[in-house]
């Protein structure tokens, strides 16, 4: 996770957050695939306007996604139920009504990742756990021990990569994923505690107490635009919604 | 007990409470202000343990049944030996501030004292540079400009070489040297490779398994005097020290002159071995990870027997090189042959019964529960007979030693058992080829050596021995060719001699020889002068 110069990356990572939460909790309670698509096509937009995405970037990271659409939608479509047919044939049985739950559902599965890729691709991670420190009221043992541990993932990358390079070598045949998991995790979890133990040795002696009682390098604070963004996406939002009941 | 002590210990024992023994035993010590000690010890003598007590780590964040009075200094700093586990953050300048956040420094004051410690700790970089970007050396650095954020009293060292290369080990000494001269700060190191430190070391103090003491005194009177107890700790004995390099250098007559010189003709006359039958041939390869490319247009042939060294800096694509060979990464270009057939027609049962693998860490290639089935595990996983399976795994347990830990299980066993333990696993076949990546690499000198015993005899059995290092010595001593890798091209494919003996080339890839070299280098220039 890191940030983009973006204005969307220059707002309190927390306020986003929270933002984007409730957006996906409406779109839960949307049952309408018209209003789900302007919802997602609304984060598009918030995404290429100032999120600094690039049409490039977005065609990337959604491809895959855009798989999964397709096979939510055509297992919905062609094998829910319903009353006014569309089109069947064989096993098939295309309904108006599972066309119409279909996208709603692989549209609203679309949305949640694009709201949460709005939030990932624009936010910094440390900035993120001092927001989560400041407005949140997390404690700093939580918040610098979850930052610690991010700094593990590449490491534990490569251990793995190594890890499977010897067990090739010595000619060990994967039988079954679970017996191969347990093989690379006891190593990994070993190491894993024996790191963590040390870095928290490191990080008591340079005098962490995990105590609120210090001073802070970098602080996050809620501003105006904050405000700006939260509620004009809440409103947004919200109208759709509303749209929906009275047209 | 001293009332005025300024940092120390008097009859200080420490034990675990998981152990029965203590693991330091009634020490007394005292550190003047100012004074640089070093700390020397066989592995497992409590060395880190009297550190850790001194700093307040033990019993603070430590649980150990302390007895025994310590006087410790409110402001300390430890610096660790293992880069990857003291940092929490993820940019170089969020790490130091974490430190001065600890301190409740006001953020105002922050920026200026942030640039003031990367200074000192001759970090010249970008202050937002990612951690995860840097070099080993690097990283110490930055573990050293955050424990000066402290503003400490006193800094403790514990082994912050031990996992950095020679070039990287040689920067970070002088680097503490020229700190303890302006700043006249007390420091107090455990290390188990003395060049570079013990020059300017007040005293030295020897400790034994028992976690005794057993020797204190100036560092020439303690390596003279407990010559075979440092020897048997496997501590990396200086190669000059207490002699002075410019003495050798200029008087003809020195003894280490002497011998340096009788040295380097032995070495000049002597034929190294020519191996029999191509074994491996690489035609126009590129090698590298990912999308990038390392090492273009290699062209070389590895002949049965013999043993090939790989130099180059950290990054120059040494270890890339080896995995290639051993087909763990693929060729970006050309091809490899081995044993005259291309290497990726092989099916991997056959090739690897042919070409054996050590890992730098040998913890990540450890694959079963007991070091009798580590080693056996090619042989049941190819439905060997229980006969056969006793009689070779028991010959490899006696080879390398292990007999008596054969049903411990591997991770229990000391550094120096782990490492002849991976070699071990890759010689049940008895393989035709032993890659090895960095095999002496944080070893103790004892080990080590032991190691390298063990791989000769083997060479002289006819098995071929290709070998990521760093350490010129070894080079020197063992290897029948070197290949050197630099700037993405193999500079050098020949003797050790040639390459030692030439300076340029020594100087273009930052390569430091073994002295004998050094000493003819050094007399040429003075002739010149």
């Amino acid at each position: 996770m890191k940030g983009n110069h973006s204005w969307l990356s220059s707002l309190n990572p927390a306020c986003k957050l929270f933002a984007h939460l409730l957006v996906m909790f409406m779109l839960m309670a949307i049952s309408d695939f018209r209003e789900t698509l302007a919802i997602w096509l609304l984060a598009v937009a918030i995404g290429i306007s100032i999120g600094g995405w690039r049409i490039s970037y977005l065609l990337k990271r959604l491809l895959p996604y855009f798989g999964f659409f397709v096979m939510i939608f055509w297992m919905m479509a062609a094998f829910g139920k319903g009353e006014e047919t569309i089109w069947s044939w064989a096993w098939f049985h295309v309904t108006k009504e599972s066309v119409s739950h279909g996208l709603t559902i692989s549209l609203r599965m679309l949305g949640f990742v694009t709201y949460g890729l709005l939030f990932t691709s624009t936010t910094d991670l440390t900035s993120f756990i001092m927001s989560l420190i400041h407005q949140c009221r997390l404690s700093p043992k939580w918040a610098y021990g979850l930052l610690a541990g991010f700094r593990f993932i590449p490491l534990f990358q490569s251990e793995l990569s190594q890890m499977k390079a010897a067990h090739k070598i010595r000619g060990y045949k994967q039988k079954n994923s679970w017996k191969a998991f347990a093989r690379y995790s006891l190593p990994l979890f070993t190491q894993g505690i024996r790191k963590s133990e040390r870095i928290a040795i490191a990080m008591e002696a340079r005098g962490f107490t995990g105590s609120r009682d210090r001073t802070y390098y970098q602080t996050t604070k809620l501003a105006g635009k904050d405000f700006v963004y939260f509620i004009g996406l809440m409103v947004v939002v919200f109208g759709v919604w509303m749209a929906g009941f009275v047209l | 007990m001293q009332t005025n002590m300024y940092l120390g210990c008097n009859h200080l024992s420490v034990r675990f409470y998981q152990h029965r023994k203590k693991i330091v035993d009634d020490i007394t010590l005292s550190i003047h202000p100012g004074e640089k000690l070093l700390i020397l010890g066989p592995s497992g003598c409590g060395k880190s343990t009297l550190i850790s007590a001194l700093s307040g780590i033990i019993p603070e964040f430590l649980d150990a049944e302390v007895t025994g009075e310590v006087v410790r200094r409110e402001r300390a700093g430890v610096m660790f030996q293992d880069p990857d586990s003291q940092f929490c953050m993820l940019h170089v300048d969020e790490e130091i501030a974490f430190s001065l956040e600890n301190r409740r420094i006001p953020r105002g004051k922050m920026d200026e004292m942030i640039s003031d410690v990367m200074d000192k700790a001759g970090l010249n970089i970008d202050k937002r540079t990612s951690i995860e970007s840097l070099s080993g050396g690097m990283k110490q650095r930055l573990a050293l400009a955050c424990i000066l954020a402290l503003d400490p009293e006193v800094l403790f060292f514990d082994e912050p070489t031990a996992q950095l290369d020679p070039q990287g080990r040689i920067e970070i000494f002088e680097l503490l040297k020229n700190l303890s001269r302006q700043t006249g700060q007390t420091m107090v190191f455990v290390e188990h490779v003395l060049d570079g430190c013990i020059e300017w070391m007040d005293r030295v103090i020897l400790l034994n398994k028992d976690g005794r003491m057993i020797g204190s005194g100036k560092p020439e009177e303690v390596l003279r005097e407990f010559d075979a107890e440092i020897k048997e700790a496997g501590i990396w004995r200086p190669k000059l020290f207490p002699v002075k390099w410019n003495d050798v250098v200029e008087n003809h007559d020195h003894p280490v002159s002497a011998e340096l010189t009788r040295f380097i003709e032995t070495r000049s006359e002597e034929h190294r071995f020519v191996g029999g039958n191509p074994m491996i041939r690489v035609e126009d390869a590129t090698i590298g990870y990912g999308k990038k490319a390392i090492v273009q247009d290699l062209n070389l042939t590895i002949h049965k027997g013999e043993w090939i060294s790989i130099v180059g800096k950290n990054g120059s694509g040494k270890s890339t090189f080896l995995k290639s060979l051993a087909r763990l990464e693929s060729l970006r270009k050309g091809k490899i042959y081995f044993l005259e057939k291309e290497l990726s027609k092989w099916p991997d049962v056959e090739l690897y019964e042919k070409a054996g693998f050590v890992f730098q860490n040998p913890e990540l290639q450890f694959i079963a529960d007991m070091v009798f089935e580590e080693i056996a595990f090619g042989g049941r996983q190819r439905n060997w007979t229980e006969e056969q399976i006793q009689e070779k795994t028991h010959q490899l347990l006696r080879e390398f030693g292990l007999e008596a830990h054969r049903d411990a299980h591997p991770f229990t066993l000391s550094l120096g058992q782990k490492r002849r333990l991976s070699v071990a696993t890759m010689l049940l076949f008895d393989q035709d080829v032993l890659l090895l990546d960095e095999p002496t690499f944080g070893q103790d000198e004892k080990t080590a050596k032991e190691l390298i015993k063990k791989l000769k005899e083997r060479q002289a059995q006819g098995t071929t021995i290709i070998m990521v290092t760093h350490d010129m010595n070894l080079v020197d001593q063992c290897s029948d060719k070197v290949l050197l890798l630099k700037n993405g091209k193999a500079a050098y494919y020949g003797t050790p001699y040639s390459l030692f003996m030439n300076e340029v080339l020594l100087e273009d890839s930052s390569l430091v020889p073994p002295l004998h070299y050094k000493l003819v280098h050094a007399r040429k220039e003075l002739s010149l002068v």
